[in-house]
């Protein structure tokens, strides 16, 4: 059966009639192969106009329609809803833009109306191959998997969990807390890290709602919005988490010591270890790498000494799954190491500290209980702080890290307070960016404190002396690009504010969730500006530093963003999914996996039984990167299939008849005279 | 003898190129009327026959237009439509189809003067290199 | 380096050798069977064969001046899918750099191959073949041929040998686990076989032939050789961008053309399993063409054929290894290769790829970098 084609074509009052010759259009277009009738009307979008369509659906069994009038992201949604009030599908419409592309920006009457007539003769060619589509819903699952157990995580997890929904926490380590479990003060408040982060820490554990897995790791994901497939998995502790109380003895009678990482290496833990009496949850972990009993099976004092009998040597890894709607990655950051850059000496010489060593040091609870002292038990006399090391560097991180400034300016302050007045400090930076609130107040008083600022990159870290007051001191050099020359500055300690940088694991974690790195190698929001906690994967959100450097407040009101977002979806509970995706014809398809490489959103599977590529339509976009290069037209999009599109550029370049030079006079609502004719 | 007057097809994103088309129209930037536009939802979708099909079949040009790199809103689609329109200026130019008549840009959304401005260029530009062969020969 | 063995030829025979070196491959505990050219009969007719049993090698002939079809779409159906042991094939380089591209788009599986190439002295088209061959023992043709190619002759018997062979660059199979060694050798004293990947070392080592040095008349005659090739492929493609050098003379060039699609059908790259061509996209409407023919006042029929032909570099000539099975397809003598080889030249350099070179290299289309020609748009990245 021939398409029965109604064309509207609108004036928008002289916005388009004033320029283009809507009636000769509208006559043009019902001289259009299946074009039943082709009418103009001062406004389309307006109820009559409306109306015009709906009831020439139903008396002239219109089964398909083209309106052209203004830009479809305009009023492509009205018609379509007329085309549906009409009882027509809303996909069996085409709409093609008169106004902003044709009648607003062309000199000539004529030239304008006939660019109009190419317009409306490619969206009446193209509508004739338009199917009929269909909205999916699917049920989006109630319950939110978090990863990562750090402030973002954290806050993430008790927002969700305040609106009534099951959080899933996942933490890589021991215990949740993250980076921020480790620092002393805060910038530029100064309140003290602990004293904000653990009670928070502890509502997590207390949280009905939340589910901690700590000492686990997400391995596998699938699924897709709304329903995605969890693999956790859980490592051996050793201690019975449902017998232990924290007590802290098999630490104490532990005899195996190693450095320890959340010391960042400058004190030493016990096999058996947790961060700080403090931890959540406070039961320790037996580092199997380094448990005696574990790797040589001696020893024994722990579960000697138990009072509870809670080490269980016999524990092993377990894996479990579960189904959750939405997934908030919060893996944080890691810090840059700064051995390769040479020229700063870190690593050989003693008196160099990172950032987070020298929080460490400072920390209450910290190795010297809180005591700024050099490894010799001393207090300094003078400190350097070197800015952007490894951020700003094009042989590093060409980004700028938006935290350093500050905690270095803490530092600043923290030292005069606690080592004294007397005490030099030296900033070598770039730039300064105290760019939050109360930031550029606390730099102004830190400077009023008397530290000093030097604008430079220091070229080197040196303890060779050139002068007396040099000797035993480690040497700074650097140009001050303010005063344009070179300085010495002798010091007894410096802090290397090293980079943010993405976790190691980075990639394999954004391959398990399917989702993306930017430029940075952190992970890629969906859109820099107005998505920047969503990811280009449907159902899987962004939160803290994991999508870039972010300071305390930042990460906590970016993890809100993300767990608002996982809400939205588990509120309503379902998902409406968009039919203008890819589809794979299994007849074409040969299988070559290319397109599999091409899609962002890893929407693609692969069938193996069948041998053939399948479109998961839950994730994919219709962004047609696939189609766009599928050799045999097996991959196509709904509603820009290359029949649609063929033909639309057929009518495109079809000749049409130039546009008579008078503006004839005629009745906006045209008769049908040509209804009979094309049926 | 009357003055030549390119047919130019443009292939445009929906996100950033279509976008910036209306707003070159809603601030009323005059442009030559030679270019006629086909809406995709990105250049990632664009199939090399269609640009082949369109010069075939009387195309002066061919613009492809869509996101600045970066900004693409299906993340990348741009990247590979760049190397489509590399593939094909290789193929063509071959048969005398100068580079040009494959046009790739990046208009970004709020750019609606780099819009009107890419059209016009390009209208000036093809006149100036003449009609395409096709347009009289039957080539199909 | 490549360690390189010898096989001995006697009696001036050296199919003989090789049908003596392929019965040993075939005992060899991984090798399941062996895919090599064989006459089906005393007259001439070859076709890629599967072979198991040993017996049946004694019409397998390496030196065969041709190759019916390329056969790394044989090497496909016999290697996707799970195996125990592999297939031994016996392939012209030109089938083997194929078959390195099908394995990309994830047609055939090299875990189940072991390649096994033999320096190529060029082949006949398939009717030529049969004319060069008449009433004469294949197998005796084939040496005969050999001798005479390697003694640099132009013309064996008479009969040239296709354009695309000429103009081939490539005629040891260095991307094989084993190649077997004709080019700068007598061949009927020995010939040499080199491991190149750790496989072929292994296949090799079993094996148990001896050791030899590549001998400097090898690599000498390999480079002349090329040379040659070279030079006659660049003059090829001078005159083909000539004979093409606007959408006219395309047009022309292409004249012949009916839509056949021999030609992809021939092509070992062009893996799909249906044409674009011949989907439903392309099954146009009556009024279609009349309006098509009302543009012009004439439609020429068939339509779609320099399309198709424009379609098919687009899709395949970055995967273009220039065997010339198009040419030798195509029923109305279009000079497809001349063309396909010409272009696949520009969109391969264009890439920096190389065609069958490695499966490690993506291909061009498959990939794609955030900052690159930017000359494109224009210096715009």
């Amino acid at each position: 059966m021939a398409n029965r084609i109604g064309v509207y074509v609108c004036h928008c009052g002289t916005n388009i009639a004033g320029k283009v010759d809507s009636v000769g259009v509208a006559k043009f277009a019902s001289t259009l192969k299946n074009v039943v009738v082709g009418r103009d009307y001062k406004f389309m979008c307006s109820d009559p106009g409306q109306e015009m369509i709906i009831r020439d659906i139903k008396d002239l069994g219109l089964n398909r329609v083209v309106v052209a009038s203004c830009s479809p992201r305009l009023h492509e949604k009205t018609f379509q809803g007329a085309c549906q009030r009409g009882g027509l599908n809303p996909f069996l419409f085409q709409m093609t833009c008169i106004r902003e592309h044709c009648s607003w920006v062309t000199k000539d009457f004529d030239e304008a109306t006939e660019k109009a007539k190419h317009l409306v003769a490619a969206a009446v060619s193209r509508v004739n191959y338009h199917a009929k589509l269909y909205h999916r819903e699917e049920n989006v699952h109630p319950d939110v998997l978090v990863v990562g157990g750090g402030i973002a995580g954290i806050q993430a997890s008790l927002d969700v969990a305040k609106s009534g929904h099951r959080v899933h926490l996942v933490e890589r380590d021991a215990s949740i807390g993250g980076h921020m479990a480790q620092f002393d003060k805060t910038f530029p408040t100064l309140d003290c890290a602990a004293c904000i982060s653990t009670p928070k820490m502890v509502a997590v554990s207390q949280e009905p709602n939340i589910n901690l897995m700590t000492y686990s790791e997400v391995t596998e994901v699938s699924g897709f919005v709304g329903n995605y497939q969890v693999k956790i998995k859980r490592k051996p502790r050793y201690i019975d988490e449902t017998k232990c109380t924290g007590c802290g003895l098999c630490m104490e009678k532990c005899p195996k010591k190693v450095l320890s990482e959340f010391e960042e290496g400058i004190s030493m833990r016990r096999a058996v270890h947790r961060n700080s009496p403090q931890a959540v949850p406070n039961i320790p972990v037996i580092d199997a790498a380094n448990c005696l009993k574990l790797t040589k099976d001696k020893c024994g004092n722990c579960e000697k000494f138990c009072p509870s009998g809670a080490i269980d040597y016999t524990q092993t890894e377990t894996e479990l799954e579960l189904d959750v709607g939405t997934i908030v990655l919060a893996t944080g950051y890691d810090i840059l190491d700064p051995t390769p850059l040479k020229q700063y000496g870190f690593g050989r010489y003693p008196e160099v500290y990172t950032g987070l060593q020298f929080e460490r040091l400072n920390n209450a609870v910290g190795p010297t209980g809180g005591k700024i002292v050099m490894k010799n038990g001393q207090p300094p006399e003078s400190v350097a702080i070197i800015h952007c090391v490894g951020s700003r560097d094009k042989n590093y991180h060409e980004y700028c890290s938006r935290t350093c400034c500050m905690y270095a300016l803490k530092y600043d302050h923290l030292i005069k307070d606690k080592v004294g007045h007397h005490v030099k400090i030296f900033n070598f930076y770039i730039d300064m960016r105290c760019f939050g609130k109360g930031y550029e107040e606390f730099y102004r008083r830190v400077q009023e404190e008397g530290v000093s600022f030097i604008r430079g990159r220091p070229g080197e870290i040196t303890d060779q002396a050139q002068t007396p007051e040099e000797e035993g001191k480690l040497i700074v050099v650097s140009e001050d690009t303010l005063l344009g020359r070179r300085i010495r500055v002798p010091v007894d300690m410096v802090i290397l504010c090293t980079a943010m940088e993405p976790r190691k694991d980075t990639a394999e974690v954004a391959r398990i969730f399917g989702i993306s790195q930017g430029m940075d190698g952190f992970f890629l929001e969906e859109h820099p500006k107005l998505g920047p906690v969503s990811t280009a994967t449907d159902g899987i959100f962004l939160a803290g530093a994991c999508q870039g450097p972010k300071d305390i407040p930042d990460a906590v009101a970016h993890a809100s963003g993300g767990a608002a977002q996982a809400m939205a979806l588990a509120a309503r509970g379902k998902v409406s999914i968009s039919p203008t995706t890819s589809w794979i014809n299994p007849d074409i398809c040969i299988g070559c996996k290319m397109c599999i490489g091409l899609c962002a959103y890893s929407a693609i599977e692969f069938d193996e039984r069948r041998g053939v590529s399948v479109i998961n339509e839950a994730m994919c976009k219709g962004c047609g990167s696939c189609a766009g290069h599928c050799p045999s037209g097996a991959a196509q999009i709904k509603h820009f299939t290359e029949k649609q599109i063929f033909n639309e550029l057929d009518g495109l370049l079809m000749a049409v008849p130039p546009a008579p030079r008078a503006k004839e006079e005629e009745e906006p609502v045209k008769a049908e005279d040509t209804a009979e004719a094309a049926a | 003898m009357e003055e030549f007057e390119p047919t130019i097809v443009a292939f445009v994103c929906n996100w950033c190129t279509y976008t910036a088309a209306d707003l070159a129209g809603t601030a009323r930037m005059t442009q030559f009327p030679n270019v006629r536009l086909i809406r995709m939802m990105c250049t990632g979708m664009v199939d090399p026959k269609y640009v082949i099909k369109a010069l075939l079949a009387g195309a002066d040009a061919v613009l492809i237009s869509g996101c600045h790199p970066g900004d693409c809103h299906y993340i990348n689609g741009n990247y590979k439509a760049r190397r489509r329109v590399k593939l094909l200026q290789e193929i063509l130019t071959g048969f005398g189809i100068d580079t040009r008549r494959v046009k790739l840009t990046w208009v970004g959304a709020s750019e609606g003067n780099e819009f009107a401005e890419t059209v016009n260029h390009l209208v000036n530009e093809i006149r100036e290199l003449g009609p395409i062969e096709t347009r009289e020969l039957m080539v199909v | 380096m490549a360690t390189t063995a010898k096989i001995e030829v006697r009696d001036k025979n050296p199919v003989a050798a090789l049908q003596t070196f392929l019965a040993q491959v075939l005992e060899d505990e991984y090798v399941a069977g062996v895919l090599a050219p064989r006459h089906l009969n005393d007259n001439g007719a070859l076709m890629p064969t599967l072979v198991t049993d040993p017996a049946m090698l004694d019409r397998v002939d390496p030196l065969a001046p041709a190759f019916p079809f390329n056969a790394a779409k044989t090497l496909v159906k016999l290697t996707n899918g799970e195996m125990v042991n592999k297939v031994a094939a016996v392939l012209k380089p030109c089938e083997i750099r194929a078959f390195v591209e099908l394995v990309k788009l994830n047609q055939g599986n090299m875990d189940n191959a072991l390649l096994i190439g033999v320096d190529c002295l060029g082949s006949f088209g398939n009717t030529e073949y049969l004319n060069y061959v008449k009433d004469a023992d294949p197998i005796a043709s084939s040496q005969e041929f050999a001798r005479a190619a390697l003694a640099g002759e132009e013309s064996p018997g008479g009969t040239p040998i296709a354009k695309a062979c000429m103009a081939c660059e490539h005629p040891s199979a260095v991307q094989a686990d084993l190649s077997i060694g004709l080019v700068g050798l007598d061949i009927d004293d020995h010939l040499v076989v080199s491991a190149h990947t750790a496989r072929g070392e292994g296949l090799l080592s079993r094996l148990g032939l001896p050791d030899v040095a590549e001998a400097p008349s090898r690599a000498k005659a390999m480079a002349e050789l090329v040379k040659k090739r070279t030079a006659f492929r660049d003059k090829m493609f001078e005159e083909t961008n000539e004979a093409t050098a606007s959408v006219e003379k395309l047009a022309r060039y292409l004249s012949g053309c009916v839509n056949c699609y021999n030609c992809r059908v021939a092509c070992p790259v062009c893996y799909c399993k249906e044409c674009v061509f011949v989907t439903d996209v392309f099954d146009h409407k009556p009024w279609q063409y009349l309006d098509w023919a009302g543009n012009k006042g004439m439609l020429k029929m068939p339509t779609d054929t320099v399309f198709y032909h424009l379609t098919r570099l687009a899709h395949m000539s970055t995967a273009c290894v220039g065997c010339g099975q198009c040419s030798n397809a195509c029923p109305n003598d279009i000079p497809v290769m001349e063309l396909f080889r010409t272009v696949a030249a520009r969109t391969q350099a264009a890439f920096g790829y190389e065609a069958g070179k490695s499966t490690d290299d993506a291909p061009p289309l498959s990939v794609f970098q955030e900052k690159e020609f930017s000359e494109v748009t224009g210096g715009v990245d």
